[in-house]
């Protein structure tokens, strides 16, 4: 029953990706983009961040990006190419990117929706669990899901994290101030999480960045 | 799709769902691929037997010794004395410093025919589970400085295409999966210090050589389109760029 099921899934997910296809060469928003220079680009992208965009182990642990959230994709395209977020690979893949290639890729990103990574240590998540709903009052540290919603699906500018790579989300936190927000001139929304990751010991970021990886 | 998943996740999921696509029809190919090859592969299976028969005759996961130094003089003859790498007949690559992992799946790979080549086929066929990891080991720990010889004026812009990749062609920076200093990761192999003339070799030919076993799709599928995506100077400058790094 379990494997029908499974089955029945698999074949829909298939369908939906055909169609959503199809959908999209209609798109507006698209429209500026040949759709074989967005599948070439695709391409490009899940070569280092999985095939599926479900993330991936490289040298650096390399964020999933499927079903991520259209508005915080663009905004970290953006941030990287004015250097807002520091990361010289990312700079050089987002610098040649068009508005309108930029548009399509988030669109066809935030469709995907593959099994997550996994691999975070299992005895980590009730703590994180409980971070991620109840945050840490004495420690000022808000609730998650008050911001990136009780399944961690996100929400606008608000990043997904749900499915998202337990090591990326650990090295994100412990580093926050050193990647985000990097130009005074052109301060942005990263600047939210900032005391938050400063406020988490590394015990508290590793649980709560292994509960997020397993959430679907 | 689903397949690729899999291999998505890393060496560990990889490793484990090769192991459950064992099976004995494929392990009768590789059967009757040597004694169709039997002329050429005698000798070397005749050695591969005699050193084999040193460790098997204590445990299949621990070997002597004695025997892993033997095999590893063994690997040198070709590998080079520090294996450093050495240009024979074939660019025959550098095992020195590389990622234990990417050694051991890929004497799996040749052996499950997902990367043809004959002559490392024979070598592997004889070797146990303990032998490949005592190997992985011990090539892990050398350090001899690269073997050079690449033409030095094509270093800058392999650095360029190492580092930063070409993003408007789709390729993805080297960086982002080896490492800055190209030192590999895992599954992903070192590249620091390999042979120019056998980096060129394998991007030249990635999809021919490997993953040819479709019942068995592996970590090779990563590279298939940035292999793919480079053109032949490209590949010479990036190959020359690594190939100094120690």
């Amino acid at each position: 029953m379990k494997t029908i099921g499974a089955q029945l899934v698999l074949q829909t997910a298939v369908l939906a990706i055909a169609f959503s296809g199809a959908c999209r060469a209609e798109d507006a928003k698209a429209s500026a983009v040949a759709s074989k220079d967005v599948q070439a680009k695709l391409a490009y992208c899940e070569v280092c961040h999985g095939v599926s965009a479900q993330g991936f182990h490289g040298y650096y642990p390399i964020p999933r990006l499927a079903g991520q959230q259209t508005e915080y994709l663009e905004n970290q395209l953006h941030a990287f190419t004015e250097h807002r977020r520091t990361n010289n690979i990312m700079f050089n893949v987002g610098h040649v990117l068009s508005p309108a290639m930029v548009a399509a890729l988030a669109a066809d990103f935030h469709d995907l929706d593959p099994k997550p990574l996994g691999g975070a240590p299992r005895g980590l998540v009730a703590t994180g669990k409980r971070i991620f709903e109840e945050g840490i009052p004495s420690g000022n540290v808000p609730p998650c899901a008050s911001c990136h919603g009780p399944d961690a699906k996100g929400n606008g500018p608000f990043p997904r994290l749900a499915g998202q790579v337990f090591d990326y989300v650990s090295s994100k936190l412990t580093n926050w101030d050193k990647e985000r927000g990097q130009d005074p001139k052109n301060p942005d929304t990263s600047a939210i999480m900032e005391p938050i990751a400063h406020g988490l010991n590394e015990a508290q970021i590793k649980a709560v960045a292994a509960y997020v990886s397993y959430l679907e | 799709m689903r397949g690729f998943d899999a291999i998505r996740t890393g060496g560990k999921t990889t490793a484990s769902s090769l192991r459950r696509i064992d099976s004995k029809p494929r392990h009768d190919r590789s059967k009757r691929r040597i004694s169709g090859a039997v002329g050429f592969a005698l000798p070397i299976a005749f050695l591969a037997v005699a050193f084999a028969g040193v460790c098997r005759a204590s445990d299949a996961n621990t070997v002597a010794v004695g025997g892993i130094q033997a095999k590893i003089a063994y690997c040198k003859d070709c590998h080079g004395p520090s294996a450093q790498g050495y240009d024979g007949y074939f660019p025959i690559p550098r095992l020195a410093g590389q990622q234990t992992e990417y050694l051991e799946n890929q004497l799996r790979a040749f052996i499950e025919h997902r990367r043809t080549n004959n002559i490392m086929f024979n070598v592997a066929h004889a070797l146990s589970p303990g032998m490949v990891s005592a190997l992985a080991e011990n090539f892990k720990g050398l350090n001899p400085r690269p073997i050079g010889g690449a033409p030095t004026q094509f270093v800058a812009q392999g650095r360029k295409i190492f580092q930063d990749g070409v993003p408007d062609a789709n390729v993805a920076a080297c960086a982002a999966c080896h490492g800055p200093e190209a030192t590999g990761s895992g599954p992903i192999p070192r590249l620091a210090g390999q042979l120019y003339p056998y980096l060129i070799k394998e991007l030249v030919n990635w999809g021919k050589e490997r993953g040819q076993n479709p019942t068995k799709p592996d970590t090779s599928a990563i590279m298939s389109p940035v292999a793919h995506s480079l053109n032949k100077s490209e590949i010479e400058a990036v190959a020359a760029y690594v190939s100094y790094l120690k």
